[in-house]
Formats: C-alpha cells, structure tokens, sequence
C-alpha cells in the first residue's frame, strides 16, 4: 500500500472517529416512541383518583385498559379532547373497560374544574411527583397505553391520539 | 526515525490511558454526590438532548426527585441506571452503555483513532526507509 493511500486511510478512520463520537454523544433524534415496556406486566404504579381512591394499576387486572395521560393546558391534550369523549360515550358501558385519565404537571383546582365543565365521567387521577408517568417510561402528554386483562402493556401511542387510535388500543388492550 | 515512532507508539499509550482512565475512577460517594452524578447521566425524557441535571422541567425534577429516593433507599448506581433503562430503554442514558451494543460506540472511535495513529507511523516508517535506500551510494 503507498503511503498516500495510508495517509487517506488514516484521514478517513479519524473522520469516522469524529462521526462515531458525535453520533453517539449529541443523540438529538432518538427513537421517543420506542418502549421496553410492551409485552411486560404494567408497572407497579398507584394513582390517586379526583375522589380521592388510591388506584393501583395492577389491580385493573382482569379488565381491558386504557391508560391517557393528559393535563389542562397542553395544546395536543386539548385537542385530543373531541376524540376521548367520543372514545368514551362509544363504551362507556362497558363493565370490562376501564378509561384512566393520569393527569401530569398540572394543579387539581385546574383539573376539577375542567372535568367538572365537561361532564367527564371516566376515572382522572392525579399523578403528585410525576412517578406513574415515570414509571410507565412518558415522554410527554398526551401519551396513552394499552393494557390487556392480563396486566401486560399492549399498546402504546405517543401524542394525540385520534378515536382510530384510541380504538385501536383498545382492541389491542381486548387481545383481539 | 525509530525514536519518532517510539514517540507515537508512546503517544497512542498516553490516548488509550487516558480513555481507560476517564472511564472507571472510584465516583462520587456520598448520597448527594451520587445522585448529583446520576442526574448527569440520565436524559431528561421530555427535552431535546438535556441531561435530568440541565433540565429546569418538571418531569426532570420529578426525575431528580425519584433518583435522590432511591439514592436514600440503599439502591446502587447500577440498580438506579437499570430501573430507568427498564422504563425508557438505554435511550435514556446520555452515553451509551459499556456493554452490547454500546460497546461497540465506545470501541469503533478509540479503535479508528488506533488505526489512524497506526497509519502515520507506517507512513513515517516507510518515508524513512525511502530516505535510508536513497542515501546508499
């Protein structure tokens, strides 16, 4: 090999270095959909609801579940709106769905007055400290999961969910 | 010519040390330290490139808040940095792991940096050769 063609090679490994580093160091456009939760048990996450009961997830168990979390002043919460109450009047009778509204990063003066105006009549629960959405790995809200009877995550849909989606989350969540 | 490349063989040692060196260390050891430097580690899940640390979000808060629990807990570094890859995927470290895949993103930039050290000094060696044949009356 001629020393030239040595010297490029040695130019093109430090360029490959520099673009190895960068691409691992200044990750700006990583996979936020991407969840190691689906297929596994749901987390072991308590709520607390605007009645004050304590929800424990896992104990839904046995029901399809629907998990939104939500707050009153997002922009796509609110127009995810229509397509939650359409979502729900569809199956709101439903014994074997449960819709749980997790509210994140917001004050349950807000939050009650807004379920109040609505007329909102699935479970909401606040989220102190933020641990449930931790737990369950958010990015952000509005974000929803599936969960099928026998507590694993099935579903999952980052951002506003149309009532498409929301249906299909719920089938996912029915093992259909 | 031998010395100059003892002198980048040595060179590349000193690189390779100093990259081994600046991975392991012994850390921080009080909890407050320690959970200071996980919030370093760790990626604000809902900023763009932020460590838990850097972020003034609340979610980094909440972040930072449930580090210092478990930090209090007894939790090690390593349960810690597990529990969130459970939850987020290895995503949520800002430097890759040392491990699977991660290796590989620490390996291939000191390993073309090896390589290209390795390029200059056969290009030297062989300059000096040239020189050396061209000198024999």
């Amino acid at each position: 090999m001629s020393p030239r063609r040595l010297a490029a090679l040695g130019v093109v490994a430090v360029v490959l270095a520099g673009a190895a580093l960068a691409a691992t160091r200044l990750d700006a456009t990583a996979d936020y959909r991407a969840t190691p939760l689906l297929g596994r048990l749901a987390p072991d996450a308590h709520v607390t609801t605007l009645d004050g009961r304590s929800v424990a997830v896992r104990d839904l168990a046995g029901r399809s579940v629907i998990v939104n979390f939500w707050n009153t002043w997002c922009t796509p919460c609110r127009r995810e709106v229509p397509a939650l109450e359409t979502f729900w009047s569809r199956h709101h009778d439903d014994e074997d769905i449960v819709f749980v509204g997790v509210v994140r990063d917001d004050t349950e003066g807000a939050v009650q007055k807004w379920v109040d105006e609505r007329r909102w009549d699935w479970t909401i629960a606040m989220d102190p400290g933020d641990r449930t959405a931790l737990a369950f790995g958010t990015t952000g809200q509005p974000e929803t999961f599936a969960i099928a009877p026998d507590g694993l995550v099935v579903g999952r849909r980052v951002g506003e969910a149309s009532v498409d989606d929301l249906e299909h989350l719920l089938t996912l969540a029915r093992g259909q | 010519m031998i010395a100059r490349l003892r002198l980048v063989a040595l060179a590349a040692l000193v690189v390779l040390a100093l990259v081994v060196a600046g991975r392991g260390g012994s850390g921080p050891t009080t909890d407050a330290a320690r959970a200071a430097h996980l919030s370093e580690q760790l990626r604000c899940p809902v900023c763009e490139g932020l460590s838990v640390a850097d972020s003034p979000s609340s979610t980094a808060r909440a972040m930072a808040a449930d580090i210092r629990r478990r930090v209090e807990a007894g939790e090690s570094d390593d349960a810690i940095r597990r529990a969130y890859i459970a939850q987020y995927g290895s995503w949520i470290l800002l430097e890759p792991p040392g491990a699977g895949f991660g290796l590989v993103a620490w390996a291939l930039p000191i390993g073309c940096a090896v390589a290209a050290l390795g390029g200059v000094a056969l290009v030297l060696r062989r300059r000096a050769l040239l020189v050396r044949a061209m000198d024999v009356p």
